[in-house]
């Protein structure tokens, strides 16, 4: 498998809007294909707008973001989608499954922006990553699986499609400490099998550490280490 | 643009908010129920009360009010109207183009079914109308009953006088019984889905000697029944249904007996005053079922949009998980919509039922047959909701649309 998930960041800033000062800037910021970053930073520092530019959820003020070497700062709304589509798996704090579908069929959900029916193949892949993730019954629905087993089905699905990115926001803040664990085991051992660049918005140092790198975004720049949260 | 598919999605969103799914559908149905109900009624009041007039091309009675004449003979609705003329009758039996002119005569009834004096033609339609059962009247004392009165064929029944049916302590009352007149069922007319099929013809003579009219007439009449009748006087009657040869005899006929002595027209110009009434009441119906329409449409977008803000997170996280905006525009459009069509659906089986419910307790108040069949009017009612419904179905979903998604993920 060619990796993917080549990152170059260039002069990056972001200002909200009516102010003066910059939220953030990142001068320059690379990531090899397959690797991991950790980036944290206390509350209200911009991790999570940073996290929504690396996206592509959100345009930076200036500067440049290259994956694999596609600016997605250019790139126009529909283009975009389509980019996040085929590139990037998304994991969030709050897993944001759709409670009226079974797990499976919430693991299969990026398989309809596609397609009218996932393809056998896909489907085969869906019931191994619920299996892979511990999910026994893919057919229980969202709404009656624990926090934990929410999370492993929201994990399930931003592998689905094979992405060559995969980012999460705080994807272990919201459960207790076992489950913390084993979210961020399976969320390393899973990208790492896949050759998927990870990046991960955190504040637990212990998940961070685990990472290849490590950045902070203080005082509205992004630094190398870890802020002691 | 990509091939996707919605509806997993619409899907969960139904199957969650199964409450919203249920008050927005009953709200549709009711809307397009009474829209179906007003204009399905109006058009089956028309028909059915054209169709009871088929019977009487030419009315002719007393000078006074038309509609009451016509109201009195073709629905059989008991007023006191004035007597024509027993002259007119036979004037109007010789008259040229004329097939037949039968006398109407009522005022006695049997357990509140109208005895009407007749004449055989007018029982038989012209030889038109077969006897589903026996035959027509032939002599004095025999009977015809429409096909809803309760009496067997050889039945022998007692009249009493009035229109309606005395109470029950008074049954036997010996002011209200004709005593010693008697009746024999010779004959059962098939269905005609009028009042008259409540009705019980007998030969006019009859009418005339059991109100004392026959006068001199009395002895002969015992043997004789119809036109022509001998001598040359005849007691009047309430009414005469002429039944021209031809068009042109008609418009002849009610000219000749538009005079001062008698008021001739045809039931369907009394009809037609009636429609137009009628017409202006269903215009101002439709307006208050569109206004009402509009409004439900309005509460219905409203709960929509609310619910939809509610789930701006979900809709982020469609589109920041991959999906375009057409999907999640899709996904909005078509669930307003599906609500919309399936409200309509409901409304549409809930406006026949209705309707039908209505027509048959109209049909026990008036008589005659209020069919109800969903035609042009409705389906274009149905169309219209739900070509308005597609159009404010795009205004959630635009609103979906154009939502930033980093805005939708961070609100609460």
């Amino acid at each position: 498998m060619s990796a993917r998930g080549e990152l170059r960041v260039q002069d990056l800033s972001v200002r909200f809007a009516g102010q003066e000062h910059f939220l953030f800037s990142v001068a320059s910021l690379e990531i090899a294909a397959g690797s991991s970053l950790g980036i944290s930073g206390i509350s209200g520092a911009g991790k999570t707008t940073l996290f929504h530019c690396l996206a592509g959820i959100a345009k930076p003020n200036t500067g440049a973001i290259c994956w694999d070497g596609t600016d997605i700062c250019s790139l126009r709304d529909d283009a975009l989608g389509r980019w996040r589509h085929q590139n990037l798996g998304l994991v969030f704090q709050d897993f944001h499954l759709i409670d009226g579908l079974s797990a499976l069929d919430n693991v299969l959900l990026p398989a309809c922006f596609d397609s009218w029916r996932p393809a056998p193949a896909v489907r085969e892949r869906a019931c191994e990553l619920l299996d892979a993730v511990g999910v026994a019954t893919g057919e229980r629905m969202a709404a009656m699986l624990s926090r934990g087993e929410r999370q492993r089905v929201a994990l399930a699905r931003a592998l689905l499609l094979q992405p060559g990115i995969v980012m999460t926001d705080e994807p272990t803040a919201s459960l207790d400490p076992e489950h913390r664990r084993q979210i961020g085991d399976l969320l390393i051992e899973l990208v790492r099998s896949q050759g998927a660049t990870l990046i991960v918005i955190s504040h637990e140092h212990e998940l961070l550490a685990r990472l290849d790198r490590r950045m902070s975004l203080r005082d509205g720049q992004l630094q190398l280490g870890t802020d002691q949260v | 643009m990509r091939c996707f598919n919605p509806l997993p999605v619409i899907r969960a969103d139904l199957r969650r908010n199964l409450l919203l799914v249920w008050v927005t559908v009953m709200l549709v149905a009711l809307s397009v129920a009474s829209g179906i109900a007003v204009i399905s009624q109006e058009r089956a009041l028309r028909q059915g009360s054209a169709r009871a007039a088929d019977d009487f091309d030419v009315l002719v009675g007393a000078p006074g009010s038309g509609t009451q004449l016509v109201l009195s003979t073709v629905y059989l609705q008991a007023q006191a109207i004035p007597l024509l003329d027993g002259n007119v009758l036979l004037q109007a039996s010789a008259a040229k183009g004329v097939s037949y002119a039968a006398p109407i005569a009522f005022g006695d009834n049997w357990q509140g079914h109208p005895i009407i004096g007749t004449i055989a033609d007018f029982a038989s339609r012209g030889g038109t109308l077969a006897p589903a059962q026996g035959r027509v009247f032939q002599k004095r004392g025999e009977a015809v009953v429409g096909a809803a009165v309760p009496l067997a064929v050889g039945a022998v029944f007692s009249p009493s006088h009035g229109t309606q049916r005395a109470p029950d302590g008074e049954a036997g009352h010996a002011d209200a019984a004709h005593a010693g007149l008697t009746y024999t069922v010779v004959g059962r007319l098939p269905a005609r889905n009028t009042i008259w099929d409540k009705a019980i013809l007998v030969p006019v003579e009859d009418i005339w000697f059991v109100h004392g009219l026959s006068g001199s007439r009395a002895g002969e009449a015992t043997r004789h029944i119809g036109p022509p009748w001998p001598g040359s006087a005849l007691p009047g009657v309430p009414a005469i249904a002429i039944k021209p040869d031809s068009v042109s005899s008609a418009y002849q006929l009610r000219g000749q007996f538009r005079s001062t002595r008698s008021l001739a027209l045809f039931p369907a110009e009394v009809l037609n005053d009636l429609y137009l009434t009628l017409g202006n009441i269903r215009d101002v119906m439709s307006v208050l079922v569109i206004t009402t329409q509009l409004l439900v449409v309005a509460a219905v977008l409203m709960a929509l949009l609310v619910g939809f803000l509610a789930r701006r997170r979900q809709f982020a996280v469609l589109r920041a998980i991959g999906a375009s905006r057409f999907y999640v525009f899709s996904v909005v459009w078509i669930e307003v919509l599906l609500l919309i069509v399936g409200g309509a659906v409901v409304g549409c089986l809930l406006g026949w039922f209705g309707s039908n419910v209505l027509s048959y307790w109209v049909q026990s108040q008036v008589g005659f047959a209020m069919p109800v069949r969903l035609g042009a009017s409705e389906a274009m009612l149905v169309a219209a909701l739900l070509v308005l419904g597609a159009i404010v179905a795009t205004l959630p979903a635009w609103l979906v649309f154009r939502r930033p998604i980093a805005e939708g993920l961070v609100s609460g």
